[in-house]
């Protein structure tokens, strides 16, 4: 599904440099990526989705080469094919979740707003347990609602592959497992690839693999 | 800038109307002449005939010049065409009314320096204005009769003013009654030669006019003709008699037998010398004029 | 676009105050040159058509705009007297019809104009309730002074002394409010009219008091004898003027002589106003006549000289006020930048997040421009009332 050779990059700055010979999971593999604080977890997911442009190297996500994409089709290629959850969820304070949830179909045109898009997001916030807070601003929400809402978002698409940078970060223990299980089942139904950044040792197992960031070279010359 | 030609002319004709106000009113019917007292009737309805309806408001039984008309009949004179003003101080009501200045035609105005002066003016003093005298024109005018016949031009200029196609009629007219007056005035000059400067006597301060114009030694007294005069005035008379032996007294109306009587005892003949402010019961101001002179006549031949 | 519109709109309504902000200083910016231009455009209106519709006036020699805005709109500059000969002198022409003005004296702040009848015919002007003016004493007012002060005919309105200090002995006059006229929509709305008699009787020209001649009370009269008579200021004089004593009434020295603030002459034809007008060239002449035209067009000019300072200026404060925004905006852009991060990182062009601030602009202003519009009919609807109490 994932394949990366020989990549590197550094941010402009050029304070972090971040080089991976090879990293590659299989389609519908489950892959936890762990590693210290600054290894470049982040950095990675951001390569796959397309956000980030590695300087060497190639990141194919089932078979596309991401990086080599022009910018318009990388951006429709990240909002259709792939789920991104952010670290800190970027979600917009001034709109409410529902329209948090449905904000790619509004400004893309690679993802078209239907009823049934509605509707569906309707009830995945219901599975994801914010149902009832469809009309509250995002603003208002707390940490764990936040992020139910930013998985929400980007399991609404159906993603091939589901980035998820410290899904359950925020979250109680009960409520961990119960956002892994719906991440697991969301991959699972949609047959996605899942590649989640965590320091939830506990979490590990319900992985198939296990990545330790700390065997690729990571520079951090701040 | 807004306005312009247009604007120009709309105002001028809007100007033209108001001007002429009455004329256009007037080419619809007769004009409406509301006067002050009767002469000026009299004179009014002479001149324009059948072209207006001349109103005296005042009721038979007043002397016009005293008589206030209340809102209500003011509001009449406000709707006329003319209103024709005796002047020198006739019916002081004008100057307490609102009138239009447009319609207001004072017959008086072109003689006002030949104005006689009233024989009763008392000065007062008060208030920051300091001296001043009330009421002190005598006004009725029309008894010299040359006088009556300029206020009759007057009235004529007004009416031909507004309706300049009657020129001819109203001229023709006003010649006419000018005829009358003007023998009126040669009979009256004549009685007043005849008169050689005669002492005599008015009832009333009415006929200052008349005797200026035609030379009559005249003293007024303050009696009414329906009245019987009290002691005082009986005293009054006999202590003027001795400075102003008169032999006739000329009377407003017909004075009470008793009078007539006790005068004639003082060696006085009463004459009934009518001012015919307001309208007569019989005849009208040119006929009772020629009667108070026959009358006067009379008394003088006697 | 529409989905650019749509989170524009949460956007903006999430941030009011901001909005708000904005709004108001962009419809501010509009709306005042607009407004303004508008006021002047109603002020130039009435001005010209009142001026247009006063052919000509007559007045003492002296400021021509205080005469004529005395004359027309009955300001409080009054301007020196002239005497109703000059009312005659214009009479005697034969030239045109001349209108007495007496505006000088006021009641309850509203002007006391003493007019002839001609006054009300020349001005158009209708009797709505009672009756036109009859006696000494009497008023007619507008319509404004009528609602403003709460009078109807059979109501009185008092005169107001000149000035606090008026001990010269005018006594206020209790008139009696006769008529009301119908609605103008000119300064005539705010006036009350009387008899310029009545104005004389305000100024102590005319009066009324008991009959000295038959009093008997020795407080009252100090001497008398020769056909003389002197009374004490405790001679009662009458501060209204009612049938029974308006016998009593008075004026004394020749009417002549008597005070006007102008005379309008109205002249039945141009030529004939133009041969009035050279009447008055001399120089020895203590009058002059004027074209109220004329004045106007004179004052406007200058109103506009200011306004062309004040578009200046409004201008230039217009320019900066935007200037202000778009550092509004810019400074607002920084702040978001996270917010633009994020909408970028979720898959967004640069292009779709210009679209969502001009989106956003688009509100802004859309929304002034349409207060700015509901306020300036508002101002159009009322500019006439609205000229007429902050200017006329």
């Amino acid at each position: 599904m994932i394949r990366i050779q020989s990549l590197a990059f550094a941010y402009r700055d050029g304070e972090f440099r971040l080089s991976i010979p090879e990293f590659e999971t299989s389609a519908r593999e489950k892959v936890a990526l762990i590693g210290p604080s600054g290894a470049g977890k982040t950095t990675l997911l951001n390569l796959i989705a397309g956000i980030a442009v590695p300087d060497q190297g190639e990141v194919t996500v089932d078979g596309i080469a991401v990086s080599r994409l022009d910018d318009a089709r990388r951006r429709d290629f990240r909002i259709t094919r792939i789920g991104f959850v952010f670290q800190d969820f970027e979600l917009l304070d001034y709109l409410n979740v529902l329209d948090n949830i449905l904000h790619p179909y509004r400004i893309t045109r690679a993802l078209t707003l239907t009823a049934e898009v509605r509707d569906r997001a309707a009830e995945l916030a219901g599975q994801l347990g914010i149902g009832d807070k469809l009309a509250r601003k995002a603003g208002d929400l707390s940490q764990g609602e936040k992020q139910r809402a930013a998985i929400c978002r980007a399991l609404l698409p159906d993603p091939d592959l589901v980035l998820a940078d410290e899904a359950t970060g925020n979250l109680d223990p009960a409520n961990k497992f119960r956002i892994l299980d719906l991440l697991f089942d969301s991959a699972e139904r949609h047959q996605a690839t899942l590649l989640a950044v965590t320091h939830d040792h506990e979490l590990l197992p319900r992985f198939d693999r296990v990545v330790d960031f700390s065997q690729f070279r990571a520079e951090d010359r701040s | 800038m807004i306005g312009g030609q247009t604007t120009r002319r709309l105002n001028l004709s809007l100007l033209a109307v108001l001007w002429g106000a009455a004329a256009v009113s007037a080419a619809a019917g007769p004009l409406r002449i509301h006067t002050v007292n009767y002469p000026l009737q009299y004179f009014a309805e002479r001149i324009a005939g059948p072209h207006a309806e001349v109103v005296l408001p005042a009721p038979p039984e007043v002397d016009p010049a005293f008589w206030l008309p209340d809102a209500a009949v003011i509001n009449q004179y406000q709707g006329a065409d003319l209103v024709l003003l005796n002047g020198a101080g006739y019916a002081r009501w004008v100057g307490k009314a609102t009138l239009a200045r447009s319609r207001l035609v004072d017959t008086s105005a072109g003689f006002r320096k030949d104005y006689l002066a009233a024989e009763t003016a008392v000065t007062h003093t008060h208030g920051p204005s300091g001296e001043h005298a009330h009421t002190a024109t005598a006004f009725a005018t029309w008894l010299d009769f040359s006088l009556a016949a300029r206020q009759a031009a007057a009235i004529r200029d007004a009416v031909v003013r507004l309706q300049p196609r009657l020129r001819e009629e109203v001229e023709e007219n006003f010649v006419a009654l000018e005829r009358d007056l003007l023998a009126l005035a040669q009979q009256a000059k004549a009685l007043g030669l005849y008169a050689k400067g005669m002492p005599m006597l008015a009832s009333h301060s009415v006929y200052q006019y008349l005797a200026e114009a035609y030379g009559l030694n005249l003293r007024s007294m303050h009696w009414e003709f329906d009245q019987t005069p009290d002691g005082e005035q009986w005293a009054e008379l006999e202590a003027l008699l001795r400075r102003h032996p008169a032999r006739i007294m000329l009377w407003e109306g017909a004075p009470q037998a008793g009078v007539v009587a006790r005068l004639q005892s003082l060696g006085i003949r009463s004459v009934v010398f009518e001012p015919v402010a307001n309208r007569p019961g019989r005849g009208d101001w040119l006929s009772v004029m020629r009667a108070n002179l026959v009358r006067l006549e009379d008394a003088l031949s006697r | 676009m529409r989905d650019s519109l749509y989170i524009a709109w949460r956007y903006v309504t999430h941030n009011r105050a901001r909005t708000g902000t904005l709004v108001a200083c962009v419809t501010l910016i509009g709306f005042l040159p607009l407004a303004l231009e508008v006021l002047l455009d109603e002020s130039e209106r009435q001005l010209l058509s009142r001026a247009e519709s006063t052919p000509l006036v007559v007045g003492a020699k002296g400021s021509a705009l205080d005469l004529v805005m005395n004359t027309l709109y009955f300001d409080d500059e009054i301007p020196e007297p002239i005497s109703l000969r000059a009312a005659d002198e214009v009479a005697a022409t034969g030239l045109a019809l001349p209108i007495p003005v007496y505006a000088r004296f006021r009641a309850r702040s509203h002007p006391i104009v003493g007019t002839s009848l001609d006054y009300f015919a020349f001005r158009g002007l209708r009797i709505a309730r009672g009756r036109q003016l009859a006696l000494l004493g009497e008023a007619v007012i507008g319509a404004v002074a009528a609602e403003r002060l709460g009078l109807e005919p059979g109501d009185h309105l008092v005169s107001s002394p000149e000035t606090v200090f008026d001990l010269a002995g005018v006594y206020p006059l209790k008139m009696h409010v006769v008529g009301v006229l119908a609605r103008a929509h000119s300064p005539d709305d705010l006036a009350v009219f009387v008899d310029t008699k009545t104005a004389w009787v305000i100024q102590g020209l005319g009066h009324g008091h008991q009959d000295v001649t038959t009093t008997r009370d020795p407080s009252v009269i100090l001497a008398r004898g020769d056909g003389k008579v002197v009374a004490n200021a405790k001679l009662v004089q009458f501060t209204e003027i009612t049938p029974d004593n308006i016998d009593s009434f008075h004026f004394h020295g020749g009417a002549e002589d008597y005070p006007l603030s102008a005379v309008i002459a109205v002249p039945d034809e141009v030529r004939a106003g133009t041969l009035l007008r050279g009447r008055y060239l001399e120089q020895d002449t203590p009058l002059q006549i004027l074209r109220p035209r004329d004045v106007i067009e004179g004052l406007l000019e200058n109103i506009f000289r200011i306004k062309q300072v004040l578009d200046a200026v409004i201008g230039v404060v217009g320019l900066a006020t935007l200037l202000a925004i778009v550092l509004v905006f810019a400074l607002s852009l920084r702040l978001r930048q996270r917010e633009i991060d994020t909408i970028f990182k979720l898959g967004c062009s640069r292009g779709t997040i210009a679209q969502l601030l001009a989106a956003e602009i688009v509100i802004i202003v859309g929304l002034s421009a349409a207060i700015c519009l509901v306020l300036l009919q508002i101002v159009d609807a009322y500019s006439g009332g609205l000229v007429r109490s902050l200017f006329l």
